[in-house]
């Protein structure tokens, strides 16, 4: 199997088909990341296949010191948020949805997205109540699975403060979770 | 750096490299001492650990297998297409061109008219044809989102 790096080396050189090693490689957690914005399944297919497309179209800017997957996270999370604000600008926003977080589709479609339980709905809504700073890295470090050195690199902050901005996030995660236990 | 008194606030931080399993054996022990001797910092650690177990026992539905197969062929699709879209716009700037000049050749070959004018009416003409060929682009692929956006709800 080839490494990123070998991939990315025989792309520039031409070969198209080689590029098909990275798509394969990290599909899913790039479907499962732009789920994340779009709580859709159609969009979340539909912007990462396009962030592949245009991390190909882009690829000569890419530092081979750096690992591809963060790299290519972050021009699909640009392509998620630009997704998200154009279709929030374009539906009605209603009252409710003032109080949610701005860069996330508005409805929440646990149904769609995850398999039934009780415990699993109640997180997926306290995740999407976090203010976007403090979504991201949960997401980043619970489901994209990162470490704190690949987080550290998706940010752009120092690695030493990964940890003070997840206990942040966490602690507050768990205020969240509490509230919402409490109301039901 | 372990060796000193850690504070609440610096294990709590800390905790989370635990949990993580980002930090070293020195630095877990360290923070292991103290979170048995303090009980608030015990409960919190218990607290975060539930909370991170909740988490990983989340179960995202599968998209089925179909899509996955598929997967790389609409992503070449849209590298090759992305190729072609380039050859299509100079083609069509192309044709509209020549088929402008066509139209308009007495005018540009009347030597009645100043030059300045002909240079103008040049410009004019190509710019509206650029134009018109990146809003016709954009607006084929803005349709393509709205194809989506309208199945949605
Ligand atoms: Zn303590």
């Amino acid at each position: 199997m080839k490494t990123d790096n070998e991939a990315i080396t025989a792309c520039r050189a031409g070969d198209k088909e080689m590029y098909r090693v990275l798509v394969e490689r990290y599909k899913t957690r790039a479907y499962y990341a732009a789920l994340m914005y779009t709580h859709n399944r159609d969009d979340a297919l539909d912007l990462s296949q396009e962030a592949f497309y245009r991390a190909y179209k882009a690829l000569d800017s890419f530092d081979n010191s750096r690992k591809f997957y963060t790299w290519f996270y972050r021009i699909l999370k640009n392509i998620c948020i630009n997704f998200v604000t154009r279709k929030r600008t374009h539906n009605q926003v209603s009252a409710d949805d003032e109080n949610r977080p701005e860069l996330v589709s508005s409805g929440l479609n646990p149904e769609e997205i995850l398999e039934r339980s009780e415990q699993s709905e109640l997180l997926w809504q306290a995740i999407n109540q976090l203010k976007e700073k403090d979504r991201e890295i949960i997401i980043l470090k619970e489901f994209q699975e990162m470490s704190y050195r690949e987080i550290a690199e998706v940010l752009n902050i120092p690695q030493g403060s990964v940890m003070s901005r997840l206990y942040n996030a966490r602690q507050r995660l768990l205020k969240e979770v509490e509230y919402l236990n409490d109301e039901y | 750096m372990m060796s000193t008194k850690l504070t609440c606030k610096e294990v709590r931080i800390n905790m989370m490299g635990l949990l993580d399993n980002e930090i070293s054996e020195e630095q877990k022990a360290a923070l292991l001492g103290h979170i048995e001797s303090c009980p608030s910092c015990q409960k919190m650690y218990n607290d975060f650990r539930t909370l991170k177990k909740d988490t990983q026992e989340m179960k995202f539905k599968k998209l089925p297998e179909i899509y996955w197969d598929d997967y790389w062929t609409q992503v070449y699709n849209r590298m090759e297409r992305g190729f072609s879209w380039i050859l299509i716009s100079i083609g069509v700037m192309i044709l509209l061109v020549y088929g402008g000049y066509e139209v308009t050749r007495d005018f540009f070959l009347d030597p009645q008219k100043p030059l300045l004018l002909k240079i103008g009416v040049g410009a004019f003409t190509a710019g509206i044809i650029v134009l018109f060929v990146s809003v016709l682009r954009e607006k084929l692929m803005i349709r393509k989102i709205d194809k989506y956006r309208s199945v949605e709800r």
